[in-house]
């Protein structure tokens, strides 16, 4: 048997004992939930569209009314706002249809509000409304200018916003969006399916199954295969859920999408693959040296803890792509795969420390994998108690 | 042929194997025993890599034996090792497939292994799900689902009732039968006399006495008397020349002596009159081998 031959049976086993399996499917499950539920909530949970019926009495109303509807409806504003005019003879009318809230309130010569109580909801939304109405007729007639100019000017960002960075601003919020999300992706995905691999290979000591593998293949044959087997599974996964993800956005319009970012979703694809490849390895010597799945929490603690920190010096790198530290931490491997996507969606990272950190990044993953590789098969071959890192490493030789 | 050549291998300050050599024939089976701890789940371990030697080689039929070799052969280690949520026809399927088999022989093999262990019905069941009796048979399938051309099986019956033991066993001399080479580690001595034509006893990494049952028997110092009888003076039977040791367990006396001892006296002492219901005279059982190779 080749050695390629012996890594996809691991490999298929892996796939497609975990693909049948309850826990993966519900994991599977859960992630494309969170999505759904990140993207649909706000709809969900969205103000329904506002609609007042109004009554007016005498002239000067319908001004008022028309800046109050323009204002409420600036853009940016999801929730579209209407006012139906129903016009009464007489303010009495008016006042008893107030009273037996027929209207939600009543609007007298473009100059007093009648409501029913003092308080409620409706009642003061509108009130505040038609305030901001009536504030800018007064603006108005006080420059004498045209109409619905004054609304303009409420409404707008006077100020010029030029971001020193090149981009414009707009662009900017939609490349942090994308930045934020696909490294939390990248983030969730390193460390899940690296606890896959790290329970995987602790349950195959733990029941002893090890020992018949390892009659049969070489110990590096067994970890390629589980960590290409659980990478495969995972990436599809990874991949299923951007798509949603994208599509999701597109469906719902939850944020603006800037024009489909291929370029960035191919290099959060390129960092999974090798920022997954490097914390399996060290997640598949970890899991070697353990016995039990309850020792297993103790070994990962640091790899873990490198993760947990490259998650956090690339949400610092969202606000600043090129600071010292941004940097730097492109060049260090653990950290680098969640750094090097995020500096990537707002274009602060050279071509040239892109191409110096993947080299690094790939020659880690060579040396780590030969070393992880003694470090599982020391491991392995040590039963009873947790086995110190480096008494594996004596007791093998790959 | 599986010769274990001067294996020695060290743990600290443990010498789990201390020069540790001896043979598996082909067609023949071997039983291995030993003390708790005398090394032999490691040379057992050895043979399929498990173990880094500090020194000594193992061989099948003259060459080093590589992964190319271990893919033919059959291994069930002492502490029972599968899949637990896995099916067991999938899994057996598996096992067959790492052993080399398409997967359409391992398919039909692991078909006809759970037909014979009577488990057919229970093809799509996760393992977990069998009960440890059950367990066992898949395992002992796991085993041998490629056919190997060598079986080491570390403690293949503890653990199992009469008719798993009866199962265990025939399967084992049908294989042997079929030209493979067997060899199993047992505390159970009797077992292992009945079904092996040969063993290897192992004490403190080092193999103290080896090779075919009956020569050793015959190659003994000593010889058994078991005579079931009313009344004996045992003190005085144990002082004689030729007597190594008497005991007497409620029924019969069981009495060791030297070969070419003078045994006149002896029978002199036994009352051999109208009611003994038992006498015997012959080579001592493994047992009395294994505790003499051990312990003297």
């Amino acid at each position: 048997m080749t050695s390629w031959q012996a890594i996809r049976l691991v490999m298929g086993r892996e796939i497609r004992e975990r693909s049948r399996s309850g826990a993966f499917i519900a994991s599977v499950a859960i992630t494309l939930l969170l999505v759904a539920a990140v993207l649909f909530l706000p709809l969900i949970f969205a103000d329904d569209d506002v609609h007042y019926e109004l009554g007016v009495v005498g002239e000067g109303n319908q001004a008022v009314i028309d800046s109050a509807v323009a204002l409420a409806n600036s853009p940016g504003r999801n929730v579209r706002t209407s006012i139906d005019v129903i016009p009464f003879s007489s303010r009495d009318a008016a006042e008893r249809a107030a009273d037996t809230e027929e209207v939600d309130g009543v609007l007298m010569d473009g100059r007093e509000f009648v409501v029913r109580g003092a308080g409620g909801e409706a009642g003061g939304e509108l009130e505040s409304l038609l305030q901001r109405g009536a504030r800018s007729v007064q603006i108005e007639s006080l420059v004498a200018s045209g109409a619905g100019q004054v609304v303009e000017i409420l409404t707008s960002a006077p100020l010029d916003v030029r971001s020193l960075s090149g981009a414009d601003t707009d662009e900017n919020s939609e490349r942090s969006i994308i930045a934020f999300g696909g490294l939390m992706l990248l983030y969730m995905a390193v460390l899940l399916y690296g606890s896959l691999i790290l329970t995987g290979v602790t349950e195959e000591k733990t029941n002893r199954v090890v020992e018949v593998l390892l009659a049969a293949f070489q110990p590096w044959q067994l970890l390629a295969g589980k960590i290409l087997g659980i990478g495969l599974l995972g990436l599809c996964q990874f991949v299923g859920t951007v798509v949603l993800a994208m599509v999701g956005i597109e469906l719902t319009g939850v944020v603006d999408l800037p024009a489909f970012p291929v370029d960035s979703l191919l290099v959060l694809l390129l960092w999974f693959v090798l920022g997954y490849s490097l914390f399996a390895v060290m997640f598949g010597a970890a899991g070697a040296l353990v016995s039990r799945a309850e020792d297993a929490q103790s070994v990962v603690a640091p790899i873990s803890l490198v993760a947990v920190a490259g998650f956090f010096i690339a949400i610092q790198a969202v606000n600043n792509p090129t600071s010292t530290l941004s940097v730097v931490t492109t060049f260090i491997p653990p950290t680098a795969p969640f750094v090097v996507p995020v500096r990537f969606a707002f274009q602060a990272v050279p071509l040239w420390q892109m191409a110096v950190s993947v080299a690094i990044m790939v020659l880690t993953i060579v040396v780590m994998t030969r070393l992880a590789g003694r470090v599982y098969l020391g491991g392995l071959l040590r039963f009873g108690s947790k086995v110190g890192i480096r008494e594996a490493f004596r007791t093998a030789e790959l | 042929m599986l010769e274990l050549r001067r294996l020695s291998k060290g743990y600290g300050e443990v010498q789990a194997l201390d020069d540790c050599s001896f043979r598996v024939e082909r067609g023949r089976m071997l039983g291995f025993l030993g003390p708790n701890g005398a090394g032999k789940t490691t040379a057992m371990r050895s043979v399929f890599n498990l173990v880094r030697l500090d020194s000594g080689s193992v061989s099948w039929r003259g060459r080093p034996v590589g992964q190319e070799e271990r893919v033919r052969f059959g291994y069930m280690p002492e502490q029972r090792g599968l899949y637990p949520k896995m099916k067991i026809g999938r899994q057996l399927a598996y096992l067959g497939r790492i052993h080399g088999m398409t997967n359409v022989e391992a398919t039909a093999a692991a078909e006809r292994w759970l037909e014979e262990l009577g488990l057919s019905d229970r093809i799509k069941d996760p393992l977990e799900k069998l009960s440890h009796g059950n367990q066992q048979r898949v395992q002992l399938a796991a085993a041998l689902i490629h056919d190997p051309e060598l079986l080491v099986l570390d403690e293949p019956f503890s653990g199992l009732d009469p008719f798993g033991v009866e199962t265990m066993a025939d399967i084992l001399r049908a294989r042997a039968a079929a030209g493979a080479a067997v060899m199993f580690s047992s505390h159970q001595l009797d077992m292992v006399e009945d079904l092996c034509q040969d063993v290897a006893i192992i004490n403190h990494g080092r193999v103290v006495m080896g090779g075919e049952v009956r020569q050793l028997k015959m190659d003994s110092p000593y010889w058994v008397i078991e005579v079931e009888m009313r009344a004996a003076d045992r003190d005085r039977m144990s002082r004689l020349d030729a007597v190594v040791s008497v005991e007497f367990d409620g029924y019969r006396h069981r009495i060791v002596v030297r070969k070419g001892g003078d045994l006149s006296d002896l029978v002199s002492r036994l009352d051999l009159g109208g009611d003994v219901r038992h006498f015997t005279f012959s080579a001592p059982s493994l047992s009395e081998l294994f505790r003499e190779a051990v312990t003297g």
